[in-house]
């Protein structure tokens, strides 16, 4: 074959493909609209279909059938708008009632698939119809190596939480960032018969290296039971540690708390001490008053920074201590206190959040 | 003389190849990538989770240079982003037009003291202002320095841990911001994140919101829609699979302020800050080897105005390519070196030989050919032929940007619309594809001449173009 031949195939080969790809386009739009054309009227008959069974009007096996009557992913779609709508009770008998039918059974089995987004519709469907009986998938999914499904699967904390099932959540803290870790303690915090004791033993554990998430996590929980544990972990080695300490005291507004805190607010670490002082502002204890103004010469940016917003939290003596700072003979207690004195109350606000 | 021709014909040939083959593993890299991405963008939880969460607080960035026509609608769209804690510092970098006086009359502005650490050298400060209705808003004006000095200026008196950088004529969606931060609540140790950057030109635009996307009419802008669709959603998305981006546009992304500050902020010196910047960013991480990424998230979106003359474009694509060369060269010791892993080996060689030199190759192939043909060592078929391959392979490139575009996101739900798209990625490679390898070869002239300058972008302002697209 001559290298004109070879280039002539070549481009008949793109003409045709150039043909696919715009076909593909125009069936793809057929498709869609097509698809739309076919579940909206279903999902209409799905969405009647459950008003009458939430008003005990009709069994749940007519919201089963309408159920099957959509595509899986509208189905799972579906169930999920209503069940922040419907009573816990009521939902249970639904998931009881859906727990053996055939798309279900092939969803349960999802959760063991190698494409992540399979395990994801499998956790969003268990996250509002899982049953007791599904603990064990449940668990499996809570330790899911795909965020997006560990997301999903948290809502079933709420309706069904167990110590395997918690101690799963505990184990996966380390790997969770800040939002993920604040959507299972506001899940857990209506558990916290299960969650307290074994955030307590976990707490006790002083050389887990995920002890730091721990506290963190304790912090976001707020029980007052676990105010001694946390402040127990004050004087711990890590730094990391006593920074969580910091933060998770300033939910507990205590003596024995503030008296940690000040100690904490003249730490070797800076990070510690922001994170002290901050805290002692939420607090506002006005015994703290001496303890923030002398931060307000910290070496650190950071901790002046924090110190001259908490005392924007004690009201006139504290702004009093600001402005005094502000004609100061310390040079940085001055900068940072001319720094808040000129803020907004939206963007104090906004610092100190 | 034949032989030299065939030879040179042949080494053509032989780029050709190679760099389509390429683009065509870019594209296979990014057809997962699509599906996973928008899996994620329609995942409810995820984003309820981002709602009533506590997303990261953000400093929006917004550098403005004589852009009166513009800065206006875009601040108000960016002060009303769905984000629940972010500030927004205008940086009016020394304007000699109404951008100072239309900021002033348009958020009721007053000066405050100076008062944060400035981290950043840049030009001297003027005054600082915070509006008296938009809490949010801070307001720099300093002297005339450059975009990258207005960044530092910003990123000196930004209070939160995130920055964005959003051009002054660009429009977010309000949802973006939410969006961006995506890959930050999946726990991924992110250094930066670019989301899409669309043309404006066309469609339906009031108070700073783009209400229905349309593909502009107009041959310029409707054949830079086709562009702007193939580089977002194969080029970068195919990047996330290959070990990283190296383009975060300038225009919107995202980045960690402390790795910013780490590297010095922005360049002053280079014409493409935004690339300038990803690419120490990886040099930084890279060789103090800390875990990372630079990735590209398609769902979020801000629309941009871009040139609807040739001249205005002429300067602006000549500028792009002249700051990638010079970028290029600045840091070519990362090319080919193992230490810099995917980015040494693959982004880099990538953006040399397939993006840097490619105008001069393909000037080359067009001169060598005509002169075979003149002189008849190279027959008409022949050459016709490998043309006719050559600008199929790019239409092929652009409808696959086009179907992804389709598949992924359906912004633009009119069948004309459609229509238009499949018009332009066919129209696209006979004139307007030869006049911007004509831009971007006068950039290897004005690099060797070390030209810094920017060129004048001329805008005609959202304000005007919504009525008249509405029209």
């Amino acid at each position: 074959m001559t290298a004109q031949n070879l280039l002539l195939v070549v481009a008949v080969l793109q003409g045709g493909s150039i043909l696919v790809l715009i076909a593909v386009l125009l069936v793809n739009r057929w498709v869609r609209r097509r698809r739309r054309d076919r579940v909206v009227p279903r999902r209409m008959v799905l969405d009647e279909a459950i008003k009458g069974w939430a008003m005990g009007d009709i069994g749940p096996e007519l919201v089963v059938r309408a159920l099957e009557g959509l595509p899986r992913s509208d189905a799972v779609e579906a169930l999920l708008a209503w069940s922040v709508r419907l009573t816990g009770e009521r939902w249970r008998a639904l998931a009881e009632a859906l727990e053996r039918r055939p798309w279900t059974t092939r969803l349960r089995a999802a959760v063991r698939s190698r494409t992540w987004w399979r395990r994801l519709e499998a956790a969003r469907f268990l996250s509002i119809a899982g049953t007791d009986a599904d603990l064990g998938v449940i668990e499996r999914l809570l330790k899911d190596p795909h965020p997006a499904v560990r997301i999903a699967i948290a809502a079933v904390l709420g309706r069904i939480a167990t110590p395997r099932l918690v101690n799963a959540v505990l184990d996966r803290l380390p790997d969770m960032v800040g939002p993920v870790q604040a959507h299972y303690a506001a899940v857990l915090r209506g558990q916290n018969a299960i969650t307290v004791p074994l955030l307590t033993e976990r707490l006790g554990l002083v050389y887990d290296p995920g002890l730091p998430r721990i506290v963190e996590f304790a912090g976001r929980i707020g029980d007052a039971r676990l105010r001694e544990p946390i402040a127990a972990l004050a004087a711990h080695r890590d730094a990391e540690v006593r920074v969580q300490v910091a933060r998770a005291l300033g939910d507990y507004p205590h003596a024995s708390t503030v008296a940690s805190l000040r100690t904490l607010a003249t730490d070797a670490a800076w990070e510690v001490r922001a994170q002290a002082v901050r805290s002692l502002g939420r607090i506002a204890d006005a015994d703290t008053l001496e303890d923030l103004r002398s931060r307000l010469a910290d070496a650190v940016w950071w901790v002046r920074l924090r110190a001259a917003l908490a005392l924007t939290r004690l009201g006139v003596t504290g702004q009093g201590a600001l402005l005094h700072a502000e004609v100061g003979a310390h040079p940085e207690a001055r900068f940072v206190a001319r720094l808040i004195l000129g803020l907004s109350p939206q963007a104090l606000a906004e610092f100190a959040a | 003389m034949s032989a030299f021709i065939h030879g040179f014909d042949a080494v053509i040939v032989v780029y050709f190849v190679v760099l389509n083959s390429f683009y065509a593993v870019l594209l296979l890299c990014a057809l997962p990538e699509i599906w996973e991405q928008s899996l994620l963008a329609e995942d409810e939880d995820l984003v309820r989770l981002q709602q009533v969460g506590a997303p990261p607080p953000i400093s929006i960035l917004v550098p403005a240079y004589n852009e009166s026509a513009t800065i206006t609608a875009s601040v108000t769209a960016i002060l009303t982003l769905d984000y629940r804690q972010y500030e927004v510092i205008v940086v009016n970098d020394g304007s000699s037009d109404e951008t100072m006086s239309r900021l002033e009359d348009a958020f009721n502005l007053y000066e405050i003291p100076r008062t944060y650490p400035e981290t950043l050298e840049t030009r001297p400060i003027r005054a600082l202002y915070r509006s008296r209705t938009r809490p949010r808003l801070l307001v720099i004006d300093k002297e005339n320095g450059g975009k990258a000095d207005s960044l530092n200026a910003a990123i000196n008196a930004s209070r939160w841990p995130l920055v964005i950088a959003v051009d002054a004529d660009t429009l977010i969606e309000p949802d973006a911001m939410l969006r961006l931060t995506r890959p930050f609540s999946l726990g991924l140790r992110i250094a930066a994140v670019g989301g899409t950057v669309r043309v404006a030109n066309g469609s339906v635009i009031r108070d700073g919101r783009v209400l229905e996307p349309r593909v502009a009419p107009r041959f310029l802008p409707g054949i830079q829609v086709v562009e702007y669709l193939r580089s977002f959603l194969y080029g970068r998305l195919g990047w996330n699979r290959l070990g990283g981006n190296m383009i975060i546009s300038g225009a919107f992304g995202l980045f960690r302020k402390d790795h910013l500050l780490e590297i010095g902020g922005y360049r002053t010196d280079s014409i493409v800050e935004d690339f300038d910047v990803v690419v120490r960013l990886h040099r930084y991480l890279l060789e103090k080897r800390l875990p990372y990424a630079i990735t590209f998230v398609p769902d979020p979106v801000a629309w941009t105005e871009v040139p609807e003359t040739l001249a205005v474009l002429s300067r602006q694509r000549e500028r792009w390519h002249r700051g990638l060369i010079l970028t290029m060269w600045k840091y070519r010791a990362m090319l080919f070196r193992p230490r810099y892993r995917r980015i040494g080996m693959l982004g880099f060689p990538f953006f040399t030989f397939g993006e840097m030199l490619a105008p001069l190759v393909e000037v080359l192939g067009y001169l060598v050919t005509v002169v075979g043909l003149l002189l008849g060592f190279i027959n008409v078929p022949f050459a016709l032929l490998f043309l006719l391959v050559a600008l199929g392979y790019g239409m092929i490139l652009s409808i696959w940007g086009i179907l992804l575009e389709e598949v992924g996101f359906r912004r633009y739900g009119r069948a004309s619309d459609l229509v238009r798209l499949l018009w332009y990625a066919a129209l696209e490679n006979f004139g307007y594809r030869q006049c911007t390898v004509w831009f971007r070869l006068k950039a290897f002239w004005s690099a060797l001449r070390a030209r810094k300058t920017w060129g004048r972008m001329t805008r005609t302002g959202f304000a005007a173009a919504g009525p008249r697209a509405a029209a």
